[in-house]
C-alpha cells in the first residue's frame, strides 16, 4: 500500500469520507506537488519550534473533523509575527474547541500575496473525472471563470485550458501583479488530473483553492478532497 | 478492426420484418426503398405471407434460406421482442428497430425494452434503436427512413454525415438538405433514437473511419457513452470537421456539493468545455446548421482570419463589420498596391478602406473589380459579398454571373450575402443552385466564415494544416 492508500484508509476507518486539510495536502505532496512548508502540532512547543524553523508569519489552522469550514468557525488565523503569537492562538484553539474532537493544529508559512487560481476536480456522470481551472478565491462561485477538461489532462490540453478564461490577463503581469508561471501551472493541472484519474474509484471531488500565485512561485494554500 | 455500423452498410442481404401492403405505412415505405434501391438481396416478411412489389412475402424470418446480413423490425413494440428473438434464432446479428414505445414510454415500454435487451445481449445481435428512422445512404440504396418520399424528400449524395439522438429532427432537416442548393449532401445518416446498443460514440466512430464521409454533423440531447465520444472526436477532428448540435442546455447540473468544484460544475459548461476541447463546432440554433452545411460543405478552409467585405450599403457593411469582431476574425487590411488600385479606379466618394463601399452607384463591374482585387490579396483570408440589389445601375444577371465565376475558384472561402426582395430572393436561388453558399443576412454570412476560422485555428493549435482538410470537391 504507497502512502495515499494509506491515507485514504485512515480517513475511511473513521467513517469519513472529508480529508482534513493535512491530509489532503500530504496526498498532494506524494504526488509531487509542492506545498508552503507546515507541520501538524500537538502541542505549543511543536507549534513554536516549527514557527521558528519555518520564519514568521505563520498561518495556524484548526485540524478538526467536525470543523470543516474553518474560516467560518474562525480555525483559521493568519499572519502570526512572532513565537507569542503562536503561542497564544494554540492556547486560544485549545480553549475555543475544547468540545470537538481535534487531530492537531497545522502550523504552516505564510504564503505571499499573489493572484488567487482554483483547480479541483469532480465526477461527471457522463464524463469520469473532470479537471476544473479558473480564477479562485472565496469570489470563485461568483466569478465563474473556470474552464473544464477530461481527466487525465495533458499538458498541451492545460495549457490551452489556462488561455481560455476570460481573465487570462491577470495570468500576464496585469497592472504591477506578477506574472504567473504558466508552465508550472500547467504541471500542476496536470499533477491533480492524474491523481483524479488514478484514484478515481476513491475520489469525489477535489479543491485547490485558492493556489497563490506570487512572485516566488505556485502555492496550493488550501486544498479539500472529499471521497466516493 | 471493423465497426458495428460497417456491418450495417455492407451487407448483402436485407430484410424488411412486417412489410406492410397498405401504401405509405412505414413497413410499405421500407420495402418499397430496399426493393427499388438496394443493389444487394432485399427478404420482405409478413406473417400473411402473399406478395408485396413483386417480391414473395416470407412468413417469418425463420422461413428464409439465404443468410440475413442486417434486418429492419417494423411492428408494433409488443410483438419486437419475439420477432427479435426470430432474428437471433436465424443468425441475424444487425437490427434496425424504428418502432417506438419502449425506454421512452413509460414503465411497459421500459420492460418491452429490458426483454430485447436480454434477447441481444443472448444472441449478440447489434441493435439500432428502438423509436428511431435507423439508417439512410443515397450511395448504398439504404433507406430504413420509413417516411414516404412524397413527404420526406431525400438528398443525394454529398460529403455529408448525420448522426442524431431525435428521429424527428433528423427528419427534418433530411428534407431541409434535399431543397439546399443542389441537394447533393448526404454520405450516411443514422438515427440511433433510445441507443439500447448502438450510440453517438458508434455513430461517431463509424463517420470518422468512413472515407466517403467528409464533414459530420451531430444532433445531441445526452450521451450514453460520453468519455469515449470525446476522445474519439479529439482524433477525428483532427481529419474532418465535426459540428452541430448539443440541446438540453438548461442548466440540471451544478449539485450543491461541498467543495467549489462541484457548485461550478453545470453539465452544460462542462459539455461546453469538452466539446470545444475535442475540436468540435457547437452550434446553438437550427439555422446555423444549414450555415454549417453551407460553409464547410462547399468551401475551402481559410488560412487566416483576416475578411474583406465588399458591400453597396453602409449599414450592411458596418453590421458585417461588428460580426467580424463578434467572431473573432480581423478585418484585412489590403496590400499596398490593391489599395492603390481600388483608390485609382474607383470615384472619390466610394470609400475603399476595408469594408469596400462601392455604394448606391455601383455597377456590376465595379463588383467584378472589388471582389477580385480582395479575392487576390494575398493578405486577405476570405471573402464577403454583400449586395443589396435595390439600386438602379446594378445588372443583377451580370453580378450573379460575376459572383459565380469567383465562387467556383475555390482558392479562399468566399460567401455572399444577398439582402433584399424579389430580386435579392432570385439572385440567391440562381447562386444556390450551383451550391455557392449564399445568406440572407451579412451576419449570417460572416458567422459562416466564423465558424470555418475557428476550425482552422483548432487545427493550427493541433499542428495541422488547414488545406489537408479538403471537404468540398
Amino acid at each position: 500500500m504507497n502512502e495515499i492508500e494509506a491515507i485514504i484508509q485512515k480517513v475511511r476507518l473513521t467513517n469519513r469520507t472529508a480529508l482534513l486539510e493535512h491530509e489532503a495536502k500530504l496526498v498532494l505532496k506524494e504526488m509531487g506537488i509542492n506545498i508552503p512548508p507546515s507541520i501538524l502540532a500537538h502541542d505549543e512547543e511543536e507549534a513554536v519550534n516549527a514557527a521558528d524553523s519555518f520564519g514568521y508569519p505563520i498561518v495556524m489552522k484548526l485540524m478538526s473533523p467536525d470543523v470543516l469550514h474553518k474560516t467560518d468557525a474562525k480555525a483559521v488565523i493568519v499572519d502570526l509575527k512572532n513565537p507569542d503569537d503562536v503561542k497564544h492562538t494554540f492556547k486560544d484553539f485549545i480553549h475555543r474547541f475544547e468540545n470537538v474532537k481535534v487531530e492537531g493544529v497545522l502550523v504552516e508559512k505564510m504564503v505571499d500575496k499573489g493572484i488567487e487560481l482554483i483547480i479541483g476536480t469532480n465526477t461527471d456522470d457522463d464524463f469520469g473525472p473532470v479537471i476544473l481551472f479558473g480564477i479562485g478565491g472565496v469570489l470563485v462561485e461568483a466569478i465563474k471563470d473556470v474552464v473544464f477538461r477530461m481527466c487525465p489532462t495533458t499538458k498541451e490540453q492545460a495549457l490551452e485550458a489556462i488561455n481560455e478564461i476570460k481573465a487570462k490577463v491577470l495570468l500576464e503581469g496585469f497592472r504591477g501583479l506578477p506574472a504567473v508561471n504558466k508552465d508550472a501551472l500547467a504541471d500542476l493541472i496536470v499533477q491533480l488530473s492524474k491523481l483524479a484519474w488514478e484514484y478515481k474509484d476513491d475520489i469525489l471531488e477535489m479543491d485547490i483553492n485558492p493556489v497563490i500565485a506570487n512572485s516566488s512561485g505556485l502555492y496550493p494554500v488550501d486544498a479539500r478532497i472529499l471521497l466516493k | 478492426m471493423t465497426t458495428k455500423l460497417e456491418r450495417y452498410f455492407n451487407a448483402k442481404s436485407f430484410c424488411v420484418i412486417g412489410a406492410s401492403t397498405t401504401p405509405n405505412k412505414p413497413g410499405n415505405v421500407v420495402a418499397y426503398n430496399f426493393v427499388n434501391y438496394f443493389p444487394g438481396k432485399t427478404y420482405l416478411v409478413n406473417p400473411k405471407g402473399g406478395e408485396l412489389f413483386d417480391t414473395k412475402l416470407y412468413k417469418s424470418v425463420l422461413e428464409i434460406d439465404d443468410q440475413i446480413d442486417a434486418a429492419c423490425i417494423i411492428v408494433p413494440a409488443k410483438y419486437a421482442p419475439q420477432t427479435l428473438e426470430q432474428c437471433g434464432q436465424k443468425g441475424v446479428k444487425n437490427v434496425i428497430i424504428t418502432t417506438g414505445g419502449f425506454s421512452e414510454a413509460g414503465e411497459e415500454g421500459l420492460e418491452l425494452q429490458k426483454q430485447m435487451l436480454n434477447i441481444m445481449k443472448q444472441y449478440q445481435i447489434n441493435v439500432i434503436g428502438p423509436n428511431c428512422l435507423g439508417l439512410y445512404s443515397p450511395a448504398l440504396g439504404y433507406d430504413t427512413m420509413f417516411l414516404p418520399a412524397s413527404k420526406l424528400k431525400r438528398p443525394s449524395t454529398g460529403p455529408v454525415s448525420i448522426f442524431t439522438q431525435s428521429g424527428a429532427f433528423g427528419a427534418a432537416f433530411i428534407d431541409q438538405l434535399s431543397r439546399l442548393g443542389s441537394g447533393k449532401w448526404v454520405s450516411k445518416f443514422v438515427s440511433y433514437g433510445n441507443a439500447s446498443d448502438i450510440n453517438e460514440s458508434d455513430a461517431l466512430e463509424y463517420v470518422g473511419g468512413d472515407t466517403d464521409t467528409k464533414m459530420v454533423l451531430i444532433y445531441l440531447e445526452d450521451f450514453k457513452d460520453g468519455r469515449r465520444f470525446m476522445e474519439k472526436a479529439r482524433e477525428i477532428s483532427l481529419k474532418k470537421p465535426i459540428m452541430g448540435i448539443k440541446a438540453n442546455r438548461t442548466e440540471t447540473g451544478a449539485k450543491a456539493g461541498a467543495s467549489h468544484t462541484a457548485a461550478l460544475s453545470s453539465d452544460d459548461v462542462i459539455v461546453d468545455d469538452l466539446l470545444d476541447d475535442a475540436g468540435i463546432i457547437r452550434v446553438i440554433t437550427w439555422d446555423q446548421l444549414e450555415d454549417c452545411v453551407l460553409a464547410f460543405g462547399t468551401q475551402p478552409l481559410p488560412l487566416g482570419d483576416r475578411v474583406a467585405i465588399v458591400t453597396d450599403g453602409g449599414g450592411a457593411g458596418v453590421m458585417a463589420s461588428d460580426m467580424v469582431s463578434d467572431c473573432n476574425l480581423k478585418l484585412a487590411q489590403f496590400s499596398t498596391d490593391v489599395q492603390a488600385r481600388l483608390d485609382q479606379t474607383f470615384p472619390s466618394f466610394y470609400a475603399t478602406g476595408n469594408p469596400v463601399d462601392i455604394t448606391g452607384s455601383a455597377t456590376a463591374e465595379d463588383y467584378r473589380i472589388a471582389l477580385e482585387a480582395a479575392y487576390n490579396d494575398p493578405q486577405v483570408d476570405s471573402v464577403v459579398n454583400i449586395c443589396i440589389p435595390v439600386i438602379p445601375d446594378l445588372d443583377i444577371q451580370k453580378y450573379i454571373a460575376i459572383t459565380k465565376e469567383i465562387a467556383h475558384r475555390k482558392e479562399k472561402p468566399f460567401v455572399t450575402s444577398l439582402v433584399g426582395g424579389e430580386e435579392a430572393d432570385f439572385a440567391a436561388s440562381e447562386l444556390l443552385e450551383e451550391d455557392i453558399p449564399v445568406f440572407s443576412s451579412p451576419g449570417r454570412a460572416v458567422r459562416a466564415l466564423g465558424m470555418l476560422t475557428d476550425y482552422t485555428k483548432y487545427l493550427k493549435k493541433r499542428g495541422v494544416d488547414p488545406h489537408s482538410i479538403m471537404v468540398e470537391d
